[in-house]
């Protein structure tokens, strides 16, 4: 089966009066119907490559790429207007954050609607119904009070599901969550977690899950990317993730504390100039 | 007697002309040179309990004294809040937002000593050069400035400006959340050190109980503004939960424990 992303060589680097800066150096991966994990530190380049698959790297950066293709279509040389078609329905992004990427000053409901109106001409009533039953879809409870809420009128929880509701309305292909669950309390992200589950196994979506934590995208995620200074240092399955073999996957593993672990300072990590290479 | 003395607390915020019970009374006491752990989730009122404390939540009812003192008043500077300054100092989760970002590091270390009058500039540049050293920077971060540092080097330089006025509490809400797993690990690693050199009194906040459990001796799982379990170390280590809040939470820190 034909892969639903492929990536090659993909580089982002921004120019910048000090010098040229390059966030990701040569990426390569493809993507089916799975959930891939791309894990590493801040800085590592994760979200850059998240934010080049699409399109959304703002000048002064700069994103090339051998191959960057969904679905067959090469997204390098698509123009803006149909690469904006795109991201509306087929391709979509959850950012970490929902304090700073819902609109403060609109209601959830007119949100959630605004682009089932314009773009797929839904009457008011009928777009109305598409969002109160993705709320639900979400595990809001109180969907209608939710509507007619402001972002600020929510829990981050709250306003994290609102986000995922609203980026799966159009129910997209390829869904790329930036650190969705990292504002989350650990009962509310399990919720999520079953939420983009349900999806991958029911709906046949791509999932990349971009986040540092590198055991809960084990547990969750059917491969894992660990990417280092802007490249991808190991590839394995989440199930191998115990034999890791690269120093800086091994090293991000034991920092840990574990609980009834033992009590002398933790072990850190030496970085080696060579990962960079 | 208990170096840190919390009974009966509780900490009432009025909202839209509704009051929010944050804190709904609580018990704890903190001997002196012992770790506390308060573990939770957001909204169980556990970072209400550290900022009651020192003086930034008003106490509603009951008593929270620290060296049988209560914090200064809300809002007001006075003599007895310099003291106070100088027996307890707090640690905030975001190093990004605790730091003037207009300050140069040896301005945000030396303030402490310039409001308390402590020392002529000689002196006060000797000390904050060991500042520096004792979180593990060397001289050359003294004149940058917060956006020039890295997240961990911001918190080194946070628990830095805590700790200028040798303080015997450390009030520590979340100090590595905002970090990477390797930057966190060197930052309870430092904290770790500094309360064995020292002989500080940690009351420290987390979600993570793998953190806590890492850095404290005893710890309290609170729940919507209560603490409904205390455990020390090694009950917990043994599994010894009775509630099944703390098992629950338990069970999802450990989803997240490392591979051995």
């Amino acid at each position: 089966m034909k892969p639903l992303l492929e990536v090659e060589d993909l580089k982002v680097a921004f120019d910048t009066p000090g010098g040229r800066v390059e966030a990701v150096r040569g990426v390569s991966f493809t993507l089916g119907r799975e959930r891939l994990g791309i894990v590493g530190e801040s800085g590592s380049g994760k979200t850059m490559t998240g934010r080049a698959i699409l399109r959304l790297v703002q000048p002064p950066g700069r994103v090339t790429a051998k191959r960057l293709a969904f679905d067959g279509r090469d997204l390098l040389s698509l123009p803006e207007r149909g690469m904006r078609a795109l991201r509306g329905r087929r391709l979509a992004m959850v950012m970490q954050d929902p304090k700073y990427s819902l609109n403060p000053v609109m209601t959830v409901g007119r949100q959630l609607t605004e682009g089932l109106r314009r773009r797929d001409r839904l009457s008011a009533g009928a777009a109305r119904r598409r969002a109160v039953a993705m709320l639900e879809a979400v595990q809001i409870r109180d969907p209608e009070r939710v509507m007619g809420a402001y972002p600020h009128e929510l829990s981050g929880g709250m306003g994290q599901r609102v986000m995922i509701a609203m980026m799966l309305i159009p129910e997209p292909d390829l869904l790329i969550a930036d650190e969705p669950t990292s504002a989350l309390d650990v009962t509310v992200e399990a919720e999520v977690l079953r939420i983009l589950d349900g999806l991958v196994r029911e709906r046949g979506l791509g999932l990349i899950f971009i986040s540092h934590d590198l055991p809960l995208v084990a547990r969750f995620c059917d491969r894992v990317l660990v990417m280092y200074a802007g490249r991808v240092v190991e590839s394995l399955a989440a199930s191998e993730l115990e034999q890791a073999r690269h120093p800086y996957t091994r090293g991000l593993l034991r920092c840990l504390p574990a609980v009834g672990g033992p009590r002398g300072p933790l072990p850190t990590l030496r970085r080696d100039p060579g990962w960079a290479e | 007697m208990a170096l840190i003395e919390i009974a009966g607390l509780e900490v009432v915020f009025a909202a839209r002309g509704e009051a929010v019970r944050a804190v709904r009374g609580i018990d704890l006491s903190v001997e002196p040179r012992e770790s506390f752990g308060l573990v939770g989730e957001s909204g169980s009122g556990k970072s209400t309990v550290l900022r009651a404390l020192c003086g930034l939540a008003p106490v509603s009812a009951g008593r929270a004294l620290i060296d049988g003192r209560a914090p200064p008043a809300l809002g007001r500077i006075g003599s007895r809040d310099r003291a106070f300054a100088r027996r307890v100092q707090m640690v905030f989760q975001d190093p990004y937002g605790s730091l003037h970002p207009r300050h140069t590091v040896d301005r945000v270390l030396s303030e402490p000593l310039l409001v308390h009058g402590l020392g002529g500039r000689r002196e006060r540049d000797r000390r904050v050069e060991a500042a520096l050293q004792d979180v593990g920077l060397d001289a050359s971060f003294r004149f940058r400035y917060p956006h020039q540092l890295s997240g961990g080097q911001r918190q080194r330089v946070a628990v830095a400006r805590a700790l200028m006025l040798e303080p015997s509490v450390l009030l520590l809400d979340e100090p590595t959340s905002a970090l990477d797993a390797s930057v966190q690990a060197e930052v309870l690693n430092l904290l770790s050190r500094l309360r064995e050199e020292r002989g500080l009194t940690f009351l420290m906040v987390s979600h993570d109980f793998a953190v806590i459990d890492h850095m404290c001796d005893r710890l309290a799982v609170m729940q919507q503004g209560r603490i409904v379990e205390v455990l020390d170390r090694e009950a917990l280590a043994r599994g010894a939960v009775r509630e099944d809040y703390t098992r629950a939470l338990l069970a999802a820190s450990q989803a997240h424990a490392p591979v051995q």
